[in-house]
């Protein structure tokens, strides 16, 4: 093998389906190179780092949800109108009824959660298709939305702003830098380093091969450069800004959803039922429980989101959430996950998401017009899933084609089968 | 075995540290930020000028759009204009104000796609250094804004009030006149300002009796057209004329507060096979004027966007000079935490009888008065 | 049939993949108006070498040559070869479940003009066409509303309509009962009294023993040899020796059951179809199951043998009656398939691809995937755990792939199944009901199936198995129910089964507990 091939395996796990992924994140870092480049240095700078993360953090929270509901075989096409609701709802109380803000987010959730829960009951239990039910969803709370705010803006109170606008506070001595920023980073420096040292201790148990030291320093070192760097530019911003609330929020969520998909039964079961609902079925999952769950979960997120949004914005109004549905679902596909569900992570969904943000950010940051901006972004969806096709084409893994190979006719055109043909053949006759 | 990894990771953070450590915008932070809009010394002439504007919903945020980017160009700016998506408006503007700061925009004109929906970005701006001019629609709830410019639209409400009476009784001698009302998106805060001075001389009459609202309604929450959209506004005449003039019941008039929707209520009636009432409307729109000069729409308003964005650039210049710009109003505008310096530009009222004159200077709307 | 001229002949065909040789130097002589198996193991390049002949890999993408009626042709997709009269019929149908007989068999083959099809000549055709294979039916029925077998013969018509000259049915039977089988093997013979020359593939060798004229048998992507079943006096013995490079003794491994008491018991279950609500699929069935014992299930297609699995585990099939289970003496009530697996219970399906597996799994997610309690605590997955459990079951159930984390789509059949098996094994069940434990898997690999089930009984666990294969049951079952349209209509010992008897119970509701 390679040293390149043994990189890139143990960097991003070996199996094929991460292969995307390892080209998602290349793709990441050469638009970020790219316009850095384009912006004279304005696209890496504190400012630009600041507000990028801000700008698209409830983004990236919808795509949270998204993922799962798309890995289970759904869609949600209600999650900007949700947001939108919600963030009515709660400004409505805060302004009507002087609800802390606090409070206000707990009846924020409380009311996705109920949004969540009627979808859900639709989607699992009655069985009608997830796209009707949240397309009657999308018009449903949109009209709730005008209902309850007539239309109009509601300002939202201080406190309330913290989730959206809020920044990590000034503590302790003068550095020169955001310190709660700088101990951030340190955390997460950390955090790396003893992901690999357990990575490599699981691996020994495994009796697996363990990687050579050199790729685990490889795999340390970059990512902690990636941080020290992300940390001083994000606690070097302006005095009073520093590291944006949301996006502790988005990181926080990030790590937990990460690690239910990944490492929990819950998590495995949702791939389960979008890869074959029949057969998870036939091996004891509660179908109907986890089609309930990941639709009930979307939109409490997307009530997380509409909430950041309408702090960040500081008041709620009737255009908000219109077009996030897209947007999510865009970050979702554009980060590897199979349109018919059962593929997907929520990392590759985050940088699918980060991918369309950069590009969005970069544009503008070059006087592009929104125009022009669509349209561009457009093509890039079409071209990072067109990728995969044309990567199935010539004979490396693909999505699409591993999940329609049992379905095909002439099943022996996709390579795999080649692979079945080879393995058998080289082994010794079958024994008796 | 573990020292390798130990000091690969010193390594590159010393590297980085030092990388990132040039672009810290700690050092002498507080200073700017603390000083307001750097109006006392003016900055350079060739400095970066932010223009963002609403989504390109009528030709009148193009046309500002044009003026701006030439108008800045000749005054030796340079210039960057933005307009907001065409569905995820605010958060495109809310993301194209960010972007401006980013680069370091002197000044930034914003036009409001949602006036309450911008303070934080506002406040950003103010804080790295930029004077922020509210461009047409004033920006609420922030203390962030330094200037607005704009036509004096309670006026220009007055204006359409005035002339949808004198149009009515051009027709019809005597009253009672039946009329209906239209107002804008209820997130602009211009609506009602519109609204407000329109009903400030209606209302007289219609108490009177001598003007009456045949749908009765007249609350600004039944009137709202949403996202000034022109399908909202004939949705709603449609149905105005099914629920309300089915019979022989004759409607005389309808505030429009726009162009683009005067059009859509004349369609809708249009379509509906009845006479066309007396209809206003506002921006002298290029089909509203053909419109009034074919003798359909009644009257529209000329606030030539000429002369609102040479003002807001002269503005701009006083800035970069270093002079305090000109503002004619300090008391008029608050935006719910300040009262904000405005600059505010008489409307013109224009019917078929005196278009020729007032778009005399106009190079598109001239050639259709002749 | 060596007098007779040679129709095809393919001249060492070498075709490789990326990195592996699947056909190398391949011969194959096909002589007109005659009915030529080929037979080998999975992966042992049979469908590879079909693929190449009927322009599914183009000319260009393999070398040697093919000789077709005397000249060479070089097939760039399957229109050209159709358009020689070359039609393949694979094992999965290619029929479109939504549209008619006569809309199928002329799908893409549309007689009349200009796009517009005429109606008239299609039906007609359509049933001269149903006539030479011998299906009867009304034209207009939907292919979903038909059973497999008479689908298969909508395939050979639409062959026809092609103006077919050599007809390669792969696997034709796999999914066929016997009545439905031998119908098909005489329709071939019936073709080859008409002059049409066919090839087929099949692992079902008495099938080959009685219809084939000659044989090519094809190993590690090989020919191995050509022979004249009659003439070489060729039998199943002689053709498993070829395929596996060695004598294969018995098909069966040496067991001794070692059967203790009756541990599980269903009594008068009753089953109603999941749509058609007047329909029973299982009528007041009552079984019993020892320890250490296997249980066959002997019927026709669509007696309701799947179905009754499937209804007593967990309820997945079709709607609850009546019945009772006991399991050692104490009645368990299995409301839903988690429960089944709780108390004990494992059912592998008859369909691996659509519902035994997840195919975008690897290996040891789909080991683990039926309990996942097993190697998680508080719902959280031990992932170390996960790979030795999944690990000991590739060793100990010799499932051939790299490592665990390779891709189930990229496994053989027989391979397939025994990650399935070790799927259920991995519950501990204390009775396995496996359907169809064999279909589509090679001989060798059939062999070693057998084994596992059989140390699976000498554990103590009960063992239920569904199977068309009569040689199959009477081969590996210590018992045998029979079951004909959802009733059970006998239980026979293994020293009394023969396929006689089997057929007879099979086909009569003789020993019917009516209600």
């Amino acid at each position: 093998m390679s040293r390149v091939k043994e990189l890139q395996k143990s960097l991003f796990g070996g199996t094929t389906s991460n292969a995307r992924q390892f080209g998602m994140i290349f793709t990441l870092v050469a638009i970020v190179l790219l316009f850095q480049i384009l912006t004279d240095g304005l696209t890496l700078s504190p400012g630009n780092l600041i507000s990028l993360v801000s700008q698209y953090s409830y983004i990236l929270i919808l795509a949270i949800g998204m993922l799962m509901v798309i890995v289970a075989g759904h869609i949600d096409l209600s999650v900007g109108s949700v947001a939108a609701f919600v963030g009515i709802v709660v400004a409505n109380v805060m302004q009507d009824y002087s609800v802390p803000w606090f409070p206000a987010i707990l009846i924020g959730l409380a009311v996705g959660a109920l949004i969540g829960a009627w979808q859900g009951f639709w989607v699992a239990y009655v069985g009608v298709p997830a796209f009707i039910v949240t397309l009657a969803g999308m018009m449903l709370f949109r009209g709730g939305n005008q209902f309850i705010g007539n239309a109009d803006t509601i300002p939202v109170p201080e406190g309330f702003r913290t989730i959206g606008a809020g920044f990590l506070p000034e503590v302790g001595p003068d550095t020169g830098y955001n310190n709660l920023t700088l101990l951030l980073g340190l955390v997460v420096c950390v955090a790396v380093v003893i992901r690999e040292w357990r990575g490599r201790r699981t691996r020994r148990e495994m009796m697996a091969d363990v990687a050579p030291m050199w790729i685990s320093a490889i795999r340390i070192v970059i990512p902690v450069v990636v941080v020290v760097f992300a940390t001083l530019q994000f606690a070097g911003g302006r005095v009073g800004t520093s590291f944006p609330v949301s996006g502790i929020i988005l990181g926080v969520l990030v790590v937990i959803y990460g690690f239910v998909t990944r490492n929990t039964a819950g998590g495995r079961h949702i791939y389960a039922v979008g890869g074959n609902a029949r057969a998870a079925e036939l091996s004891g999952v509660k179908l109907k429980r986890v089609n309930f769950l990941v639709m009930m979960n979307m939109s409490v997120l997307a009530a997380l989101a509409g909430m950041i949004f309408v702090a960040r914005s500081a008041a709620s109004g009737p255009q908000d959430g219109i077009g996030w549905e897209l947007d999510a679902i865009a970050a979702v596909f554009v980060g590897g996950a199979a349109v018919s569900g059962g593929l997907g992570t929520i990392s590759g969904s985050i940088v699918g998401g980060l991918v369309m943000a950069v590009l969005n950010n970069g544009l503008q940051l070059m006087g592009v017009g929104s125009d022009r901006v669509q349209i561009i972004k457009g093509v890039v969806l079409l071209l990072a899933v067109a990728l995969d096709a044309y990567n199935k084409k010539q004979g490396r893994f693909s999505v699409i084609d591993s999940l329609m190979r049992p379905f095909r006719r002439d099943a022996a055109l996709s390579p795999a089968s080649a692979v079945e043909a080879g393995q058998e053949s080289g082994k010794s006759p079958v024994a008796g | 075995m573990r020292n390798i990894l130990v000091r690969g990771v010193a390594a590159g953070a010393i590297a980085l540290l030092a990388l990132a450590g040039c672009s810290s915008e700690r050092s002498g932070g507080d200073a700017t930020a603390s000083s307001s809009a750097g109006s006392d010394k003016g900055f350079p002439a060739n400095s970066l000028i932010g223009v963002a504007l609403p989504a390109k919903t009528s030709e009148n945020w193009v046309l500002a759009g044009d003026l701006f980017t030439n108008g800045l160009k000749e005054a030796g700016f340079q210039s960057d204009v933005q307009y907001a998506g065409s569905s995820t408006t605010v958060a495109d503007q809310q993301a194209q104000i960010s972007a401006m700061v980013t680069k370091g925009a002197k000044v930034i004109v914003i036009g409001a796609t949602d006036a309450a929906q911008l303070s934080t970005q506002v406040e950003a701006a103010k804080q790295a250094g930029a004077t922020v001019i509210a461009y047409d629609r004033l920006i609420k709830n922030t203390q962030g804004v330094d200037y607005y410019v704009a036509y004096d639209n309670f006026k220009v409400g007055e204006l359409q009030g005035q002339a949808l009476l004198d149009g009515m009784a051009k027709k019809k001698s005597s009253g009672p006149y039946t009329i209906e009302l239209f107002s804008g998106s209820q997130d602009d805060n211009n609506s009602a300002v519109f609204f407000d001075g329109a009903m400030s001389v209606l209302k007289p009459k219609i108490d009177s009796g001598d003007v009456v609202v045949g749908s009765g309604q007249t609350d600004i929450k039944q009137t709202a057209t949403d996202g000034w959209k022109a399908e909202n506004a004939q949705r709603r005449m449609d149905s105005l004329l099914t629920s309300t003039y089915n019979g022989d019941k004759t409607l005389d008039g309808v505030l429009s507060p726009n162009d683009t929707l005067a059009r859509a209520i004349i369609t809708s009636v249009k379509g509906a096979g009845k006479p066309i009432p007396v209809v206003t409307g506002q921006d002298s729109e290029v089909e509203s004027v053909k419109s009034i000069m074919a003798g359909e729409q009644y009257s529209t308003i000329n606030k030539d966007t000429r002369n609102l964005v040479k003002q807001t650039i002269q503005m701009v210049k006083d800035l970069q000079a270093g002079k305090t710009p000109e503002v004619n109003d300090t008391k008029s505008y608050n935006n719910g935490v300040k009262v904000v310096p405005s600059f505010l530009l008489p409307p013109v009222i224009v019917t078929k009888e005196n278009a020729a004159e007032a778009y005399a200077n106009d190079p598109t709307l001239a050639p259709l008065t002749k | 049939m060596s007098g007779a001229p040679v129709l095809l002949e393919m001249r060492s065909i070498t075709k490789e993949f990326p990195g592996v040789k699947a056909l190398s130097d391949v011969n194959l002589v096909v002589r007109a108006g005659e009915i030529h198996a080929i037979a080998g193991e999975n992966g042992a390049g049979k469908s590879t070498l079909m693929k190449v002949l009927s322009g599914v890999y183009p000319y260009g993408s393999y070398s040697g040559q093919i000789l077709y009626r005397g000249t060479e042709s070089r097939f760039s997709d399957i229109r050209a070869s159709e358009q020689a009269g070359i039609v393949i019929i694979h094992q999965e149908l290619a029929l479109v479940p939504g549209m008619s007989i006569t809309e199928n068999i002329f799908l893409g083959n549309e007689p009349g003009r200009g796009g517009v099809i005429d109606w008239k000549v299609a039906n007609r055709r359509a049933l001269e066409l149903m006539a030479r294979v011998g299906l009867e039916e009304d034209p207009d029925t939907l292919i979903k509303d038909i059973g497999v077998g008479k689908q298969q013969l909508v395939e050979i018509a639409k062959a026809f309509a092609k103006d077919v000259k050599l007809l390669i049915l792969d696997e034709p039977t796999a999914a066929l009962n016997e009545d439905d089988s031998q119908h098909l093997l005489d329709l071939l013979r019936d073709f080859k009294g008409r002059g049409i020359t066919s090839i087929i593939i099949s692992h079902k060798l008495n099938e080959i023993a009685q219809v084939a004229d000659s044989i090519t048998i094809l190993r590690d992507g090989k020919t191995i040899e050509t022979l004249d079943i009659k003439a070489d006096g060729v039998d199943e013995d002689r053709i498993v020796r070829g395929m596996v490079g060695r004598e294969l003794h018995s098909r069966f491994p040496d067991h001794t059951p070692n059967i203790g008491e009756v541990f599980f018991e269903v009594r008068d279950w009753t089953v109603r179809h999941p749509i058609s609500a007047d329909r029973l699929v299982a009528k007041h069935s009552s079984f019993t199951v020892r320890r250490g014992e296997i249980v066959g299930f002997a019927g026709l297609m669509g007696a309701g043998r799947t179905e009754l699995a499937m209804s007593l585990f967990g309820r997945s099939y079709g709607t609850y009656v009546s019945g009772q289970i006991f399991k050692d003496g104490q009645e368990i009530v299995l409301k839903s398939v988690s429960d089944a697996i709780e108390h004990g219970l494992a059912y592998v399906s008859e369909d691996r691809k659509s519902i035994g597996l997840n195919l975008l799994d690897d290996i040891k997610t789909s080991m683990v995937s039926a309990k996942l309690s097993k190697i998680s605590s508080h719902g959280v997955i031990d992932h170390v755990r996960e790979y030795q459990a999944a690990e000991s079951y590739r060793t100990s159930l010799r499932v051939k792939a790299p490592s665990v984390d390779e891709g189930v789509t990229k496994l053989s059949g027989g391979n397939q199944q025994k990650v399935v098996l070790a799927k259920w094994m991995f519950t501990d069940p204390d009775l396995l009901i496996l359907d169809e434990p064999t279909r589509g898997i090679d001989v060798g690999a059939k062999y070693e199936i057998y084994g596992i089930i059989q140390r699976l009984a000498d554990q103590g666990k009960g063992v239920v198995v569904i199977s068309s294969e009569l040689p199959e049951l009477i081969g590996l079952c210590d018992r045998i129910y029979t079951v004909f349209e959802g009733t059970i209509t006998g239980d026979i010992d293994r020293q009394d089964a023969d396929p006689e008897l089997l057929l007879k119970q099979m086909t009569s509701a003789k020993k019917a507990q009516r209600s």
